[in-house]
C-alpha cells in the first residue's frame, strides 16, 4: 500500500494519461524505480518520432512546422521538455492561438520504438473575427473608438486589424495589414492605410495626415532593420485665428513620398524601466526622390546605456541616454513644419514647456533642423522602502541631468560651424523625483525641475512640480 | 506688453497683399477678386506689395483670395477690407449719403451674387473649362496624385455651393444671359459719368473694374463672355481709364 501511494503520486509527465496502477508496478522495490526515473531523464537516448499539432482549423499547417521542427532533435528527455517548451513559446508568439498544451507520451503504434517518444501540441485558435469599443475623453474632445481585428485571416498568421475614432472634433481610422514570413516570424511585412489628425498647441498648428505605407522588419544578426515606403497627404492649418504669421504661411497640403530605414540593436531587459542593457537606433528618412512635394535628408540616432549596482542593501540603476538627429532639404525647398525636430519637456528635457525650446515666433514654436539631447538619470528605490515587496516597488527615485539644444543650420558653412552652433545656447536642468511604472506601457512621473540656460523665447516652468505622463514605445 | 489698438496704427509699409501665383495657378475668379482688392487701396492711396503662394487660399483665414498681412493682422476678401481701412481712417464712401450708400451696396451685392458666381459656374461647372483650364492650372503646384484630389475636391466643392444657391441646372448660355444683365445694369447705372459716383471712385468702382478688366484679359476656352462684356463700351471705356489712372506702372 506504501508503494502504491509512492507510485500513483508520481508525476512523471510520460506517463501522460496513463493514470491507472497496473499490478505489475507494486512487486519492485521504489528504489530501483528512482534509479531508472533519473537514468531516463537524464541518460537514456530517445527518439521523437513523431510531432502532432492537435486543435487546427484554418491554420494551415505548413506555416507551424517551422516552429516545432526543432523538437525532433532531441536527444534526452530533459532536452526534449526544454525544446518542447521553446515550441510552445513560438507557436504562442505567432499571436493565433489563445493556448498551446504540450503532451509527451511514449511511442504507441506499429512503428513504435522502444525509447520512442510522440510529442503533441494541443492548441486553441483564437477566434476569427474580435471586435472593441471605447469611448475616449481627454484633450477637450470626446470619440468613439471601435476596432476590429482579424487575427489569422488566410492560415498563415496574417493579421488584419481596423480602428476607426469617431470624435467630436476628427475623425480618424487605420487599416493594418501584417504578414510574417512563414518559418520566420521576425521577418514580416505590415501595409497600412490610415488617417490621423493631431493638435499641436505649442505651434498653433493642426495637422492631418492621410497616407499609405508599408514596411517590411527583417533581423541581421544582432540587428533589427525596418525598412518602410510611406506616402502622406498632409494638410496644415492654424489650430487658432491667433497662430502666428510664420505658422500660417505653412498651411495648406502638400505630399511626402518617404523610403526609410531603421537600424537597432535593443538589449535592454525592458523598455520602460530598464536597469541592464543598452539601444542603439538609428534611423535615415529620405523624401522627395520617390514623388511628392516634400525633399528632404533626415537622420536621427538615439544611444541608451543602463547599468545595475548594488549598493548598501539597495539596488540603483545609472542610466544615461543622447539623441539627436538633423534634416537636410533637398532640391533648394525650404523645410516643413511638420518634418522639423522638436525639443522640450518631460520626455526630452525637463523643466521646459511642451516642445517649447527653440526658433519660435509670435510664441509659436516653429521647430528646428538640427537637435541634441541628453540625460543621465540614477534611480534608487523610495526612501525607507516602503510597500516593500508589493505596490512600492512599482515606484521609484529619480535624480536626473538633462540638456539639449535645438536649432536650423546654415548649410552653406562646414560641420565646424554647424558643431559650434550645436555647442552653444545650451538648454540643460537638474531636479529629482518620483517615477511610476503602470504596466509595461507607460511610466508616471512628479518632479521638481531647475530649468537653466534658458534662452529668450523658451517657455519653461519655474521650480514647479509637474506631473507628466510619458508613454514609451 | 502695452495693447496698441490696431486702429490707431498708421499703415505700415511693408503691408502684403497674397494671392495664388499669376502665371500658372490663379483662376478668373480669384484674380477678379484680388484685382479688385488691389485696385480699391490703390484708390486710397494704400501702398501694399503683391506676394504669390502657392498656397494663398489655405492661408486666407476665410479660405478666400486676396487676404492682406498689415502689421500683424490678416484680413481677407474686400468687404472685410474696406471696413479694416475705414477703422485706419481711409475710406473712399465718405462723401456718399444714406441712400448712395445703401444703392452702392446693393450694387456691389448685385456683382458678387451675379458676376462672381457666372465666374465660378463657368471654371468649374462648364465641362470643357474644368478639364482644360481650371483643374490643370489650379493643381498644377501639386505633384500626382495629390494634385488631382484637390482639382476634383475643389470642383465638388464648388458644384455643390452652385446646387445650394440654385444654379446647378442652369446652361452656359443663360449664364452669359445673367452676365449680360448684369453688365446692362451697370452699364446704365454708369451712364457717362467717369466713375458710379460721378467725380470720385467708390469701392463699387474697384469691384467692377476687378471683375470686368479680368473677365476681358484672360483667355478662356471661349471668348463669349468677354464679348458679352465688349458690347457696353462705356464700361469698356471706364475700365481703361481706371486702369490708366491707378495701374500705369503696372503692366496687367
Amino acid at each position: 500500500f506504501y508503494f502504491f501511494l509512492v507510485q500513483s503520486l508520481d508525476p512523471l509527465p510520460m506517463h501522460g494519461r496513463d493514470l491507472g496502477v497496473h499490478p505489475d508496478d507494486l512487486i519492485e522495490p521504489p528504489e530501483q524505480e528512482q534509479e531508472s526515473k533519473q537514468e531516463i531523464l537524464e541518460n537514456k537516448d530517445v527518439i521523437v518520432q513523431h510531432v502532432n499539432i492537435e486543435g487546427l482549423g484554418r491554420t494551415k499547417e505548413d506555416l507551424l512546422g517551422y516552429e516545432i521542427s526543432d523538437v525532433f532533435h532531441a536527444k534526452s528527455l530533459i532536452d526534449v521538455m526544454k525544446r518542447a517548451h521553446v515550441a510552445r513559446l513560438r507557436l504562442l508568439r505567432l499571436g493565433i492561438f489563445k493556448d498551446v498544451e504540450v503532451l509527451i507520451d511514449t511511442s504507441e503504434g506499429t512503428d513504435a520504438l522502444p525509447n520512442g517518444l510522440d510529442v503533441t501540441f494541443e492548441v486553441t485558435e483564437i477566434k476569427r473575427l474580435t471586435g472593441s469599443y471605447n469611448t475616449m475623453v481627454g484633450n477637450n474632445e470626446g470619440s468613439m473608438v471601435l476596432g476590429l481585428k482579424l487575427p489569422n485571416m488566410f492560415g498563415r498568421a496574417e493579421k488584419l486589424t481596423f480602428q476607426f475614432s469617431y470624435g467630436t472634433k476628427e475623425t480618424s481610422y487605420g487599416l493594418s495589414f501584417f504578414k510574417p514570413q512563414p518559418g520566420f516570424f521576425e521577418r514580416n511585412l505590415t501595409l497600412n492605410l490610415y488617417k490621423v489628425t493631431g493638435q499641436f498647441p505649442w505651434s498653433s498648428l493642426k495637422e492631418t495626415d492621410r497616407g499609405v505605407s508599408a514596411e517590411l522588419n527583417f533581423p541581421l544578426g544582432v540587428t533589427s532593420h525596418t525598412l518602410k515606403w510611406e506616402g502622406v497627404w498632409r494638410e496644415l492649418g492654424c489650430l487658432a485665428r491667433s497662430a502666428s504669421f510664420a505658422v500660417r504661411e505653412e498651411s495648406g497640403h502638400s505630399l511626402k513620398s518617404a523610403v526609410s530605414h531603421t537600424v537597432s540593436v535593443d538589449s535592454r531587459n525592458s523598455a520602460i524601466f530598464p536597469s541592464r542593457g543598452a539601444l542603439f537606433r538609428i534611423n535615415q528618412e529620405l523624401a522627395g526622390y520617390t514623388g511628392g512635394d516634400a525633399s528632404f535628408l533626415k537622420e536621427d540616432f538615439e544611444l541608451q546605456l543602463n547599468s545595475y549596482h548594488h549598493y548598501c542593501y539597495c539596488g540603483l540603476v545609472l542610466s544615461a541616454s543622447l539623441w539627436g538627429g538633423m534634416l537636410y532639404p533637398i532640391k533648394g525647398q525650404p523645410s516643413c513644419i511638420a518634418d522639423r525636430f522638436y525639443l522640450g519637456g518631460p520626455t526630452s528635457v525637463r523643466g521646459f514647456g511642451m516642445y517649447s525650446i527653440g526658433p519660435q515666433s509670435e510664441g509659436d514654436y516653429l521647430g528646428g533642423e538640427a537637435y541634441w539631447a541628453g540625460g543621465l538619470h540614477l534611480y534608487t528605490p523610495l526612501p525607507f522602502r516602503p510597500g516593500k515587496g508589493g505596490f512600492g516597488d512599482l515606484f521609484r527615485t529619480h535624480f536626473f541631468l538633462n540638456a539639449g539644444n535645438l536649432c536650423n543650420l546654415n548649410y552653406g558653412e562646414g560641420p565646424q560651424a554647424h558643431l559650434q552652433k550645436l555647442a552653444e545656447c545650451i538648454r540643460w536642468s537638474y531636479g529629482a523625483g518620483i517615477v511610476l511604472r503602470l504596466g509595461n506601457i507607460a511610466r508616471l512621473e512628479l518632479n521638481y525641475c531647475v530649468p537653466m540656460g534658458v534662452q529668450s523665447g523658451d517657455r519653461y516652468i519655474l521650480r514647479f512640480t509637474q506631473i507628466c505622463k510619458i508613454s514609451v514605445i | 506688453d502695452l495693447e496698441v489698438e490696431p486702429a490707431a496704427e498708421p499703415w505700415p509699409e511693408n503691408a502684403t497683399l497674397y494671392q495664388p501665383l499669376k502665371e500658372d495657378q490663379i483662376l478668373l475668379s480669384d484674380h477678379a477678386s484680388s484685382l479688385a482688392v488691389q485696385a480699391y487701396l490703390r484708390m486710397c492711396g494704400l501702398p501694399v506689395q503683391v506676394l504669390c503662394r502657392v498656397n494663398s487660399e489655405f492661408m486666407s483665414p476665410s479660405g478666400k483670395i486676396p487676404f492682406i498681412h498689415v502689421g500683424n493682422q490678416v484680413v481677407s476678401e474686400l468687404g472685410p477690407i474696406v471696413q479694416f481701412t475705414k477703422a485706419k481712417g481711409h475710406s473712399l464712401s465718405d462723401g456718399l449719403d444714406d441712400v448712395q450708400r445703401a444703392e452702392m451696396k446693393a450694387y456691389m451685392e448685385l456683382v458678387n451674387n451675379m458676376l462672381l458666381t457666372a465666374e465660378l459656374y463657368i471654371q468649374w461647372c462648364d465641362d470643357a473649362t474644368a478639364a482644360e483650364i481650371s483643374r490643370p492650372r489650379y493643381s498644377s503646384p501639386y505633384s500626382w496624385p495629390l494634385s488631382k484630389i484637390l482639382a476634383y475636391q475643389k470642383q465638388w466643392e464648388v458644384r455643390r455651393k452652385m446646387n445650394a444657391i440654385g444654379w446647378g441646372g442652369k446652361t452656359l448660355q443663360q449664364v452669359y444671359e445673367d452676365v449680360s444683365q448684369c453688365c446692362q445694369a451697370l452699364s446704365q447705372r454708369l451712364g457717362m459719368q467717369p466713375y458710379f459716383f460721378n467725380k470720385q471712385p467708390t469701392e463699387l468702382d474697384a469691384l467692377v473694374f476687378g471683375h470686368l478688366f479680368t473677365i476681358l484679359t484672360t483667355r478662356l476656352t471661349s471668348s463669349e463672355l468677354a464679348e458679352r462684356v465688349k458690347s457696353y463700351s462705356n464700361l469698356l471705356s471706364f475700365c481703361r481709364r481706371i486702369e490708366q489712372t491707378y495701374f500705369e506702372d503696372k503692366s496687367s
